[in-house]
């Protein structure tokens, strides 16, 4: 064969291939592949589940305004079952399956779990309702929308203090890694604000009857309770402290935020402040649509869960659109730098890329949640640096 | 291998080890056990306390090892004392004991867990030794059940009192299977702090030990292939009811009764028997 | 004084409901000698059932009734179905059979109800009266009155007629009874009815008490019912009373007391196990005698008292 004519076959061959490259690349970009990790079965299942529609709603309305730099979003849904053990083997699926950043509806245990795998892969990884500390601590391509427990605390704390002006408090605290740091936070602020903690008490999160817990706050008379939990403990909790007669005002944090708080605790809901996420009453587009559209489409109304995974996947938007390219080491430089209006507000990271926010508060009239006012106070609320 | 299917694989390696330990004391020696999730547990704790103190893979792995099985022995000697029907409960009692210890004590993590557990010396390796690991234990349980042990074993599971009578010591047996299944599932553990690289109190509760004494069950009780086998199909089923993800534990719950109700002596002698069938249809 | 005994009036509404639980495991192992975990499947669906029956009426009386009725149906569903079949079989393959079931249920419950679980939209039973400092919930009073009545009503029933004395004698030799012309599997129905029955009131009543019924409600029931079962003598109706109302009473001094050192949970399984320590036959394998002091002491008055004196067997 002459060395300088390449025989027609190889020619066509090499052609062949690059065509099918060409091609073979372009199928493989014509969607940013954004994974999603919750536990949609378990534990985890209603938090899991509210966040899973939350964030179909996001990539709906960005696709709709036709996607990010050319490419529409696809959500790659995978289930944790809210177990750890079953987040790593997940972790590695979505790894291979090519996507470009995740984000976790999950509980804490396996989204720290998971963290390691994407460290380890280099892709951005945002948490929207796992407090657990060691999430961010894990590395660089780590990211949280949601405030970690201590921050959360510390709002309350100001909240008892300054906003609604009281100071005999007793902490009923869920035996939980969210109830110890909110707890931890309220104590660490409270002098700050003349509030006085009488005592503190601690329930299982499978306590439904808490009968010798309100005798003893009975006999204690406090003026406010800081009642962290959840609403399928909180519910029956305050129903349980107004039938006992117990008057004081009860002080919550965003896990109750949901109508079904209300539902279970009926009459007795009736005043319960909480810290929120939620902006409710908000004339801001960012949030008023999502308010809507979120109850439009789950016909239920939203809460924390839902709107801080709408808020991340609406953040994840942003720093895709402004690295304009959708490589994960650019997403992660841009996620650095982002600041934009989301669902829970105006949101950024700080250096350990935990989220700087304001607290809207939210009252309980008349059978809804409303707005009370906001906790803006950016050196109280800063999120920890390590 | 991908990194997904070596994740996976460590994943059932470790559940076939526990899988034959609880053999070791259910199948082998008829103690039915509802509580072995809590000795996987001892293992896993003392494995990420020392690995966080800077302790190797090769101290912590015996050490974790040892604790299960003096935390073996301690419930050996209450169960030697409840008779039959109370032993579930013991055990199941002894399970909660634990979790409540745990989720209490701040040393242990409480509800948070322990974390950030550093990786072993062994890096990319760590699936292929926990395979290793897998067989060994298989091996180990074979030698066991061929051994006189094994035959003691049996003697006490098939009728405690016919044992007796023929000189066996039965207290002293129970406990050695109870230390030699604990210890094994101290093993387990240690190779799943490891894997996961945080221990949280849920992974050691009533449902896991109902999971374990489910693979046992479900591959007939003493036999190690059935073990092997139940361990690996009870993994793996998750993934592949993945498409049916809504539904997946009502699914497991109806193949667990499904399986006892139809196949209670365990799907591997039945696979056995049918395999005998085939082969020798004619002349029986 | 007063946080005393609102500790203790908290600990006899608990041990009620516990009762009311327990009792139902207790007729079930006592007969079969099978451990029914999934009698906290059928405390879930009662509450279920009544929770959604009340809502769609209107009427309390109506769901808790017909839930009652269609739980002991259920109940009797299972034992036809699923446990018939393996009673020859060792004890772990009906434990692991029932586990499964209870599983099952669960997810049924959590599938067709959906995740959240469910509220009354008019509490039943709404109100309190005031007994000294003590508000006491006229739920809470009902949750006791009705375990007292029900069970009462099962002692009266075990005693004084021919079905309760058939029961009674199959209980103890099945076939003995049988011999004498009592039908086996009639009796076992009418213990799942009656049990799961008794289930179904519980899971009710807790609904209305929380007002929240989840499916996983049945969890940590199931549990403690288990350990009040030991704790009673495991077979024993009027030593299970007892202890599901001493475990009541426990949990509530406990939890308040021992928070630090133990789960609320873990008390029910340290208290068993520390009695199975010292008595391995459970508290009330004993002669009738200790029972009797044991009333005196507790100052139980009629059907109560009757029920503890008097064994079935």
């Amino acid at each position: 064969m002459s060395p300088r004519s390449t025989p027609r076959f190889v020619r066509l061959a090499a052609g062949l291939l690059c065509g099918l490259a060409l091609v073979g690349g372009a199928l493989a970009q014509t969607t940013t592949k954004i994974g999603f990790q919750a536990g949609l079965t378990g534990p985890a299942a209603a938090d899991g589940n509210a966040g899973l529609a939350a964030a179909k709603l996001a990539v709906e309305q960005i696709n709709g305004a036709g996607g990010l730099n050319g490419k529409k979003l696809e959500l790659v849904v995978y289930d944790d079952q809210g177990k750890p053990e079953q987040a790593v083997p997940i972790a590695n699926r979505m790894v291979g399956d090519g996507v470009r950043a995740v984000v976790s509806a999950g509980f804490s245990g396996p989204s720290r779990a998971a963290a390691p795998v994407f460290q380890k892969a280099k892709i951005p990884y945002i948490a929207s309702i796992a407090f657990a500390p060691e999430i961010t601590r894990t590395g660089n391509y780590m990211f949280r929308v949601t405030s970690v427990g201590e921050v959360q605390g510390r709002a309350a704390a100001k909240l008892v203090g300054e906003v609604l002006r009281k100071k005999r408090t007793v902490l009923l605290t869920i035996k939980t890694d969210f109830g110890k740091t909110l707890a931890a936070g309220f104590k660490e602020a409270a002098p700050k604000f003349g509030v006085q903690l009488l005592k503190e008490y601690e329930y299982a999160p499978s306590d439904r009857q808490f009968g010798p817990l309100i005798a003893s706050i009975k006999a204690d008379n406090p003026e406010v309770i800081y009642a962290t939990g959840f609403y399928f403990t909180a519910g029956p909790l305050v129903a349980q402290l107004r039938s006992a007669g117990i008057t004081a005002d009860v002080v919550g944090a965003e896990s109750l935020s949901s109508q079904q708080y209300i539902d279970i605790a009926g009459q007795a809901a009736e005043g319960t402040v909480i810290t929120n996420v939620i902006d409710w009453g908000s004339q801001l587009p960012e949030i008023a649509d999502f308010l809507k559209a979120y109850e439009k489409a789950t016909n239920s109304k939203a809460e924390a869960a839902a709107t801080s995974t709408h808020a991340a996947v609406t953040t994840l938007a942003a720093a895709i659109r402004k690295a304009r390219s959708d490589e994960p080491e650019k997403i992660r430089a841009a996620l650095e730098t982002t600041e934009v209006m989301t669902a829970i507000g105006r949101i950024s990271f700080n250096k350990l890329h935990e989220v700087k926010k304001s607290f809207p508060l939210s009252i309980v009239r008349n059978g809804k949640w409303e707005r009370f006012g906001v906790i803006d106070d950016a050196a109280l609320l800063a999120p920890p640096e390590q | 291998m991908g990194a997904y299917e070596t994740s996976i694989l460590t994943l059932v390696a470790i559940n076939v080890i526990l899988a034959l330990s609880l053999n070791l004391i259910s199948g082998l020696c008829g103690q039915v056990s509802l509580g072995h999730a809590a000795f996987f547990g001892v293992g896993a704790y003392a494995t990420a306390l020392l690995a966080k103190a800077g302790f190797g893979l090769w101290l912590t792995l015996p050490l974790a090892l040892l604790a299960a099985g003096v935390f073996g022995l301690v419930v050996g000697f209450c169960s030697l004392r409840v008779r039959d029907d109370f032993l579930a409960i013991a055990t199941m009692a002894a399970g909660f004991l634990f979790l409540g210890v745990v989720r209490t004590s701040d040393a242990l993590g409480g509800e948070l867990g322990i974390s950030q557990i550093p990786e072993t010396a062994l890096g990319d390796f760590f699936p292929y030794f926990v395979v290793l690991c897998a067989v060994a234990a298989g091996l180990f349980c074979a030698w066991v059940k061929k051994s006189w042990l094994g035959y003691a074993f049996e003697a006490v599971a098939a009728d405690e009192i016919a044992a007796r009578s023929l000189g066996i010591d039965t207290p002293r047996f129970k406990l050695a299977a109870f230390a030699l299944g604990t210890a094994l599932a101290g093993v387990a553990g240690c190779l799943y702090a490891y894997y996961l690289g945080t221990v949280g109190a849920e992974a050691f509760g009533f449902p896991v030990s109902v999971m374990i004494l489910a693979m046992v069950v479900i591959g007939g009780m003493g036999s190690i292939w059935g073990c092997v086998l139940a361990a690996t199909l009870l993994t793996l089923a998750p993934e592949w009811f993945r498409f049916i993800n809504d539904y997946k534990l009502l699914v497991f719950g109806l193949l667990l009764f499904m399986v006892m109700r139809f196949v209670p002596g365990g799907l591997f002698p039945l696979v056995l028997r049918q395999a005998a069938r085939l082969r020798g249809g004619r002349a029986a | 004084m007063s946080l005393f005994l609102n500790l203790s009036s908290q600990g006899l509404i608990n041990g009620a409901v516990y009762a009311l639980i327990a009792i139902g495991l207790a007729m079930v192992f006592g007969l079969l000698r099978i451990l029914h975990i999934a009698h906290a499947g059928l405390f879930a669906l009662g509450g279920y059932l009544g929770l959604v029956i009340t809502n769609a009426t209107g009427s309390f009386a109506l769901g808790l009734v017909l839930s009652m009725a269609l739980v002991a149906v259920c109940g009797v569903l299972m034992y036809r179905l699923c446990y018939e079949p393996i009673l020859d079989q060792p004890p772990y393959v009906p434990l692991i059979a029932s586990v499964g079931m209870f599983l099952a249920i669960e997810e049924l419950l959590r599938l067709v109800f959906g995740d959240h679980g469910l509220s009354y939209h008019v509490p039943p039973l709404a109100g309190a009266i005031e007994v000294g400092s003590m508000r006491i919930k006229y739920a809470e009073i009902a949750v006791v009155v009705m375990a007292c009545v029900l069970l009462g009503g099962l002692a009266l029933f075990a005693t004084r007629t021919r079905i309760g004395m058939a029961w009674r004698a199959t209980v103890s030799e099945p076939r003995m009874a049988a011999s004498c012309g009592v039908s086996l599997r009639q009796v076992r129905y009418l213990n799942f009815a009656i049990g799961s029955a008794f289930a179904a009131a519980a899971g009710v009543m807790v609904g209305v008490l929380n007002n929240l019924v989840e499916p996983s409600m049945g969890a940590v029931p199931s549990y403690k019912a288990l350990a009040i079962i030991v704790l009673g003598g495991l077979g024993n109706m009027g030593g299970t009373l007892v202890a599901a109302l001493l475990l009541g009473l426990v949990e509530a001094f406990g939890a308040t007391y021992l928070s630090n050192y133990l789960d609320r949970d873990s008390i029910a399984f340290a208290a068993m196990l520390c009695v199975l320590l010292i008595r391995p036959e459970g508290l009330f394998s004993g002669p009738a005698r200790a029972t009797g002091g044991l009333a005196k002491t507790l100052q139980l008055k009629g059907a109560a008292k009757w029920v503890l004196t008097k064994r079935p067997s």
